[in-house]
């Protein structure tokens, strides 16, 4: 019996010893490409595009190939919830693609690796001048470039006109400051039954909301600096909203997805960071009675910018044709086409000159105005949450920070006073 | 002689191959990252102990842990008790009875997605269980399930407990079905009443499918993540987040591989412990050797 069970175990060793031989660590990065007449396969990995564009980026490939006769697109796309997965275990594994894109954030996490191409050398001057100033700097880390920026979107502020109308308030006035934001939110559920705030705390925007009402988040070294009176300010105010029981619970727990929910379903009157298209698919009714602002600010008068970019992952063997691929995707051209499937801006600010993005049409629809708002909004507006190391622990820390102040289970003071220990600690690390 | 003896362990080896390169060998991985300090980029580094000693001064571990040891407590028993009624009250030879077998296995079958969607939807403040929760006069106020630290755990335990019923009762029935139908014709006999058979006869030769629904859904309840991860994202403020979750969050968001390995083998050796306990006490009931 001992003998058997010795064979039994012998063979599950061999089999082990076999996986471990066949699992190769090596990861071997070169990063030039040799030859121009050489036949090179580029992986392109997009973020979640099909089927809506699919067309558009096999155009693109297809010109890009019919430019390059030796160059072959192998395209990908992947759902956002998988990427940053997927492109981890490829990396970990010596087959990441050779452009991907990603956003600054977790394109941020591979930089603080060393796992990014920098961009400031891959690129001429002339070209990188191409692009808007603040989405360039949107993928810096360490005064290093890990991206070329793609498409953008700033905040804008969508109002129920309806329910503006119900409650006595009037739509073409919306609220501009979280001051006022939360005097309608007051009148809206006085006169209503339904709310008028719905702030979401998603991701990066608990640090958002305290940029935008004039709290810096960091020192020079990377320390906490909001642990000041305006900081507890802004703690106190999301814990009275919530107390109040003027933004739905969800506003706490939810995500963007959450809060587009609440308004195309006519329970909440505004909000930031709403999905435009899906409202208007979903709930046509509430779509045509939406009137588009400015996004809602705070003492700082800032405007919130998000970036979608390509990377070439370091490990590419051909990084020159994929930053070449990436110019010619973020070409005025292309970025101009682009722009005009969906409420997005491009990066190019040649593509942003355009009248599309600077003469509303008459009688626009809400999409329409959206675009237009939120091209207006650019020039001033930024990334306001920088990548930074271990910014997804930084965010969790923030988010639990606000999330005990408003749950009741700590007071203003002392969650923020938590939270910049917290923050501290995971910087020291 | 000897290649009798050899033939039976030939045809083991494909399964040992499949075990090896499944199992094994990413469990011996596992053990080796919980070691290091890996970030799945860059070399793992070799720290020893390091990472489990950090495990241990992490609250937030605890509180996991805790979440997951509760959500055991609650959701078990009722996976093992509940299926075995259902079991025997759709093991009657009646008409119309596949349709309620279906019925009760339709949650089985439905994406947990699908369910965590319909399931927020039921939960809401404006949801349908306020809803009815109000027009019976039970509560006043809505309650927000989700959105509330002192029951968020509760109502994903109780989609667990939802979508898990009608496959132990799948169980539970294939059970049913090889008990001999004399032994309650003897009971009949000798003027056992319903609930005395089912006492005496039913309950007693099912022992051994208790033990694998017990085993089953207590290694389910351990690795529970998709309905979290639908439903509450952990939240609100970590009061719904599991061990597994936990580990998901440290190896994928936080990058921090060899820590969630860490917390990977600690889930491993709570659930060896756990099957093991299952084994000896349901064992020796189900008289299984």
């Amino acid at each position: 019996m001992k003998r058997n069970q010795l064979i039994f175990f012998m063979f599950l060793i061999a089999a082990m010893v076999f996986l471990a031989a066949c699992n190769d660590d090596s990861t071997e990065t070169s990063g030039s490409d040799s030859g121009e007449d050489e036949e090179i396969t580029l992986e392109f990995w997009t973020m979640q595009l099909q089927p809506t564009f699919t067309d558009y980026i096999n155009g693109m490939i297809d010109d890009f190939e019919a430019d390059n006769p030796n160059i072959t697109i192998n395209w990908l796309d992947v759902p956002a919830g998988d990427l940053e997965q997927k492109i981890l275990a490829d990396v970990s594994a010596g087959n990441a693609p050779d452009l991907v894109n990603l956003n600054p954030s977790f394109g941020g996490s591979l930089a603080e690796l060393d796992a990014t191409v920098n961009m400031d050398e891959a690129l001429s001057d002339e070209e990188i001048d191409r692009y808007v100033e603040g989405a360039w700097e949107a993928s810096q880390l360490d005064g290093e470039t890990f991206g070329i920026p793609w498409y953008l979107d700033t905040a804008v502020t969508l109002n129920n006109a309806d329910i503006y109308e119900e409650a006595g308030l009037d739509p073409s006035q919306p609220p501009e400051t979280y001051e006022e934001a939360k005097e309608y939110a007051e009148i809206i559920s006085e006169e209503t039954d339904k709310y008028g705030y719905f702030p979401s705390l998603d991701l990066s925007l608990p640090l958002q909301h305290m940029e935008l009402m004039g709290v810096p988040l960091t020192n020079e070294d990377g320390t906490a600096a909001f642990n000041t009176p305006d900081g507890v300010e802004v703690f106190e105010y999301f814990t009275e909203l919530y107390e109040n029981n003027l933004i739905p619970a969800e506003s706490l727990t939810g995500d963007q997805r959450e809060g587009t929910n609440f308004y195309q379903s006519g329970q909440v009157a505004f909000g930031v960071n709403f999905f435009i298209a899906e409202i208007e698919e979903n709930a046509p009714d509430i779509y045509d009675s939406t009137v588009p602002s400015v996004a809602i600010t705070g003492d700082s008068g800032k405007k919130t910018m998000s970036v979608q970019n390509l990377v070439v992952p370091e490990q590419s063997e051909h990084q020159e044709a994929a930053v070449d691929f990436g110019l010619f995707i973020t070409s005025a051209e292309n970025q101009l086409e682009f722009a005009q499937l969906t409420p997005i801006l491009p990066s190019s600010t040649e593509a942003l000159e355009d009248p599309y993005f600077t003469d509303p049409p008459e009688d626009a629809d809400p999409l329409e105005l959206v675009r237009i708002t939120s091209a207006e909004q650019l020039p001033d507006a930024e990334l306001l949450v920088p990548p930074m190391d271990n910014l997804n622990e930084l965010q969790t820390v923030m988010y639990d920070g606000f999330s005990k102040a408003m749950l009741g289970e700590l007071s203003p003071e002392e969650a923020l006073a938590e939270t910049e220990e917290k923050w501290n600690e995971i910087v020291a690390e | 002689m000897k290649r009798q003896k050899l033939t039976p362990y030939l045809f083991l080896i494909p399964g040992c191959i499949i075990l090896g390169a499944f199992i094994f060998y990413p469990m011996l991985q596992a053990i080796w990252l919980s070691l290091t300090e890996f970030n799945m980029i860059e070399d793992a580094t070799f720290i020893g102990l390091e990472n489990y000693e950090n495990l241990l001064q992490d609250d937030l571990f605890w509180q996991t842990l805790m979440n997951t040891f509760i959500y055991l407590i609650g959701v078990v028993p009722a996976l093992v008790i509940i299926p075995i009624f259902l079991a025997v009250l759709v093991n009657q030879n009646i008409k119309g009875i596949s349709f309620f077998r279906s019925a009760f296995f339709i949650p089985v079958v439905t994406s947990l997605v699908v369910a965590g969607i319909a399931w927020d939807w039921v939960y809401k403040e404006h949801g349908l269980l306020n809803y009815a929760l109000e027009v019976v006069g039970i509560i006043t106020e809505p309650i927000g399930w989700l959105t509330s630290t002192s029951t968020a755990l509760f109502a994903v335990m109780v989609v667990t407990v939802w979508k898990g019923l009608g496959y132990y009762m799948i169980i539970y029935l294939a059970g049913l079905q090889s008990i001999p139908s004399d032994l309650y014709e003897a009971a009949k006999i000798d003027g056992a009443n319903w609930w005395q058979q089912v006492t005496r006869i039913t309950i007693p030769m099912l022992m051994p499918f208790v033990l694998v629904v017990s085993i089953m859904s207590s290694i389910s309840a351990m690795k529970v993540f998709e309905e979290i991860y639908v439903m509450t994202g952990g939240g609100p403020l970590h009061s719904s987040e599991t061990l597994v979750f936990y580990i998901y969050t440290e190896a994928f968001s936080n990058l921090n591989m060899g820590y969630a390995s860490a917390a990977g083998v600690i889930l491993f050796i709570f659930t060896l412990i756990l099957s093991i306990i299952n084994l000896k006490v349901m064992g020796k009931k189900g008289n299984i050797r």
